[in-house]
Formats: C-alpha cells, sequence, structure tokens
C-alpha cells in the first residue's frame, strides 16, 4: 500500500512538472522579443545621440547580455569585420545562424530580416524610422505571444495534473 | 639605383595607397592592385564615376585603367565602374553606417582614416534652400593622402624674422590647385610647433576648414602637425580663429585657402591679437590674387610680410619665388633649368 502511494506521487508530480515546463516555454518568446525590442531601442540611442557606427553601436549592444538573441548583434559585428558584405547580408546570416537557438518564430524572423535591409544605408531619419518600425512590429508580437501564453500555460499546466492523475487511477 | 630616401617615399607611398584600397569594393581593388607598380607611385587620385572608365590621376595627367590593370590613354576597352561598384565602396567608407557620414555628405566629402579624403558626387536632397543629404551618388573621387615632411623647411628659412627672436613672418602661400599648399602648409606647422634647427617650438593653432590640414578622423589629426598644435576641425574660418585666439593663446594660426567674405575682418582681428597667421590662397601669382576683393583688401593693408608662389614645374611644391610684402622685392626666385 505504501509503495502504490509513493509511485503515485511520483508519478503525479512528474507530470505536473513536465506540464510546467513547458508552459515556461511558451514564457521564453515574449521574453526575448522584449530584449529584443531594448536592444534596438539602445540602438536607435547610440545612432541618435552619440552618433556611433554601426560596428560600435552593435558592439555595445552585445556585450549586454550572453544569450542567442544577442548572438545576433554579435555575428552581425564579425560578419562586418571578417568579410567584405553589406550590413544588410551581414544581418540576414547572423539572424538565420541564431534563430534556432532562440524560442522566436517564423514571423518574428521575418520582422527581423526586414529590418536589415535598410541597415546602416540611409541617413539617420531613414535609420530611427526603421527602427521604430520594427519596434512596432515587435510589440504586436508581444502582444500576441502574451495572449497565447496565459492561454496556454494555464492548459499546459492543467494537463500536466491531469495526465498525472488519470496515470494513477488507471495503475491503481 | 634608388637612393635610400626615395626607396623610404615609395614604400611609403605603397602602404598609403594599400591603406586606401582596403575601402575599395572588391572588384575594382583588385583591378587596382594589379596595376603597374611603377605608376603606382605617382597616382594622386582614383576617380569612379558610375557608367563611366575608371580612371587615375598623377600630376603628368590621367589613365584609363583597363580590367587587367594596365593604364592606358585610350578609353575602349577600359573597365567601367558601376553604380554598385560605387555603392558597395560607399558602404565600406561609412563602415556600413552612411547615416553617421550626413554631416560629410552634405559638404562632399569623407576623410578616411589615414587623413585620405574622399570627393562625393551625386543627387542633392534640397530642403528650405539647404542641401539636406546627397542621395544617388554617382562619383567618388578618392585622392591619396601625401605627407612630405621637410618640404616647407626651404621655404622656412625665409619665413623667420632674424631680427627678433622668435618671430616668424605673417605669409601668405599663392599657389594653383594641386601644387602642394597644403601640404607645405600641414609642414611649415609641424616644423614651427616642433621647433626648427634655432628656432623654439611655438604654439600653433590650426583652423581646419575642410579637414584637409590636419585630416581629422574622430578628432584625432591622421597628420604629423607638431607637438604644439591645436586643431579646430571643420570649423568655418571666421568663428575658428575667434575661438582659438580666446582660449589656446596661439602664436601662430595656421589657415587654408582664404578669400572669403570675413576673412579680412577676422584677419585683422587676429593680428590686433598680437598673433602671426600663416595662410594659402588659390592663384597662378600675386597680381592674378589682386581681382579678389578680400584678398586685395590683404595685400593693400600690408598685412603679408611673405608671400610665397608655388608652381608644379618641378613636381608639386616646386617654390616659384618668394616676395617681401612690405616693399614687393624678390627676395627667391626659381633658377630655370639649364636643360
Amino acid at each position: 500500500m505504501f509503495l502504490k502511494i509513493a509511485g503515485s506521487i511520483i508519478v503525479l508530480a512528474g507530470c505536473t512538472m513536465f506540464g510546467y515546463f513547458l508552459s515556461s516555454n511558451l514564457s521564453e518568446r515574449p521574453a526575448e522579443l522584449r530584449k529584443l525590442i531594448g536592444h534596438f531601442q539602445m540602438f536607435e540611442n547610440s545612432i541618435c545621440y552619440l552618433t556611433e557606427l554601426l560596428y560600435e553601436a552593435f558592439g555595445k549592444i552585445s556585450k549586454t547580455c550572453d544569450d542567442a538573441v544577442t548572438g545576433i548583434f554579435k555575428d552581425t559585428v564579425s560578419n562586418l569585420s571578417n568579410a567584405e558584405m553589406p550590413a544588410s547580408l551581414a544581418w540576414e546570416r547572423a539572424v538565420k545562424k541564431n534563430i534556432n537557438r532562440t524560442s522566436l518564430i517564423k514571423e518574428d524572423e521575418s520582422i527581423l530580416i526586414s529590418f536589415g535591409k535598410m541597415l546602416g544605408n540611409s541617413d539617420l531619419d531613414g535609420q530611427l524610422k526603421n527602427i521604430r518600425l520594427t519596434i512596432g512590429q515587435l510589440e504586436i508580437q508581444v502582444k500576441k505571444a502574451e495572449e497565447k501564453r496565459k492561454k496556454s500555460e494555464l492548459m499546459f499546466r492543467r494537463l500536466g495534473i491531469l495526465v498525472g492523475s488519470a496515470i494513477v487511477i488507471i495503475l491503481i | 639605383m634608388l637612393t635610400q630616401d626615395k626607396f623610404v617615399k615609395e614604400k611609403e607611398h605603397k602602404r598609403l595607397y594599400g591603406e586606401v584600397l582596403k575601402y575599395i569594393t572588391r572588384e575594382v581593388s583588385n583591378i587596382m592592385t594589379a596595376l603597374d607598380t611603377e605608376r603606382v607611385n605617382d597616382i594622386e587620385e582614383i576617380r569612379m564615376r558610375a557608367g563611366r572608365p575608371l580612371m587615375v590621376q598623377s600630376y603628368e595627367g590621367d589613365w584609363f585603367v583597363k580590367k587587367n590593370g594596365i593604364l592606358s590613354k585610350k578609353h575602349d576597352n577600359a573597365y567601367v565602374t558601376s553604380m554598385e561598384n560605387i555603392q558597395n565602396t560607399l558602404e565600406l567608407m561609412s563602415q556600413s553606417s552612411i547615416y553617421a557620414y550626413q554631416e560629410e555628405l552634405r559638404m562632399g566629402y569623407i576623410t578616411l582614416k589615414g587623413g585620405h579624403r574622399v570627393g562625393i558626387t551625386g543627387k542633392a536632397v534640397v530642403n528650405n534652400k539647404n542641401i539636406k543629404t546627397l542621395k544617388d551618388i554617382s562619383g567618388l573621387n578618392i585622392r591619396i593622402a601625401r605627407e612630405v615632411k621637410g618640404c616647407g623647411r626651404k621655404i622656412l628659412n625665409y619665413l623667420v624674422n632674424r631680427k627678433a627672436e622668435n618671430d616668424i613672418f605673417n605669409t601668405l602661400i599663392v599657389s594653383p590647385p594641386q601644387c602642394g599648399k597644403t601640404t607645405i602648409l600641414r609642414d611649415l606647422s609641424r616644423l614651427l610647433s616642433n621647433g626648427f634647427s634655432s628656432l623654439k617650438g611655438l604654439k600653433v593653432g590650426i583652423v581646419d576648414e575642410r579637414a584637409e590640414i590636419a585630416s581629422c578622423y574622430n578628432g584625432i589629426p591622421q597628420y604629423d602637425v607638431g607637438i604644439r598644435t591645436d586643431v579646430i576641425d571643420c570649423c568655418p574660418k571666421v568663428s575658428g580663429l575667434e575661438i582659438l585666439i580666446r582660449s589656446m593663446s596661439p602664436h601662430i594660426l595656421v589657415t587654408d585657402e582664404i578669400g572669403d567674405s570675413g576673412d579680412f575682418d577676422a584677419i585683422i582681428k587676429t593680428l590686433n591679437a598680437g598673433v602671426k597667421i600663416i595662410t594659402s590662397a588659390h592663384g597662378y601669382n600675386i597680381s592674378e590674387l589682386k581681382s579678389r576683393d578680400e584678398v586685395l583688401k590683404l595685400i593693400k593693408s600690408r598685412v603679408f610680410e611673405r608671400y610665397v608662389v608655388l608652381s608644379n614645374i618641378n613636381g608639386p611644391g616646386t617654390v616659384e619665388e618668394i616676395v617681401d610684402g612690405q616693399d614687393m622685392k624678390l627676395i627667391y626666385r626659381r633658377i630655370e633649368d639649364v636643360s
């Protein structure tokens, strides 16, 4: 009897934790999107008030944290310094390289790539407009991601508990 | 046989040439590396015009460049520069940050690291009669910087007032384009600022209106302009002179290309403050200068004590004559080659 109780508690706890794990994955995407927005705001500030060059601004951003999202900025800088290529290509390659390490989806990726198309090759006004447009689009993505998270997070957690209890009931 | 001096000079020029090539798109820079090395030493300008042949210019004249790097005087078979070549070059020059060079684009040039200057033409975007920026950039003129240390030495002997200690004459350098007037101004300020034979080092202030004398890159002079030299970069002459007199207590002020309205007052103000001035003006000889109002006023009021006239007969920086500004007597004249 004691073994049965202990076993069912373990199964229940395991399933619940698995549910929580799935739901936490969902909350990562909005966090990453917010971080991207933060980076873009920093970029805007660097070029607008400090008149820094692209590689200086991106270099500074890539020093702020060490994760996949920031890796995009870091790789753009190294792409630019290693080979002669336009900034748009350097950015696109960096996005494609890092996107799989993040929980961002295809939609986010295409926003990032279209941001790169104008990167560095227009005057300040053009750059600022491009940055603000991208930030606006990312904010919409955050909203959508949050809604999805709210809905699915609860579902995954509950599903974890339910599946756990179902297994326990069946086994008993 | 190469003399040591010539060898050093050529090596230096090759280094500068290599420095410039880094900023040119690979397609074109590959051609430029294949160039005949004998000729490379003379190249002063690389010209890229969209849809037209790639050209190089030395003081002897210009050449068309073929795809295999051979120079020719005929333009058939020359490499035709594309719009894309120019855009990619510009992107390299601005380090993918065209937005950061807005002010420079508006003025029509970019200064590269190493002091090389790139002239830019394109379509002007005009807003309220002011040029906002240039777009559709279709022409680049890459001028390879030259620093000829010691070229001012010979002239400087004529500019020192032997009667007083540490006194320099107010000097106007008169020269047609591409005869080395900026190079000589730069060397004079270096010599005066570092000290030269019996002369103690003097405080020199440079008003670098077009970023040509010191060629600042991110605020740091790319040329050796001397240890006691202060540079105010990209500043209008009149306000630049005023700022330096007010705050940097210079002995000598150096500035380029006088002749705009307001220059007369600014220079008189400089002299009233007890500061000497060395400057330059476009022209082939002194009498030609008199056709320009602002310069004529300066000549009439006997502001300048020495006039130095340059030409490029024996290469850039040939001193044609040096004239005393007070009595207009000739002090030095180039002796014609007998051959």
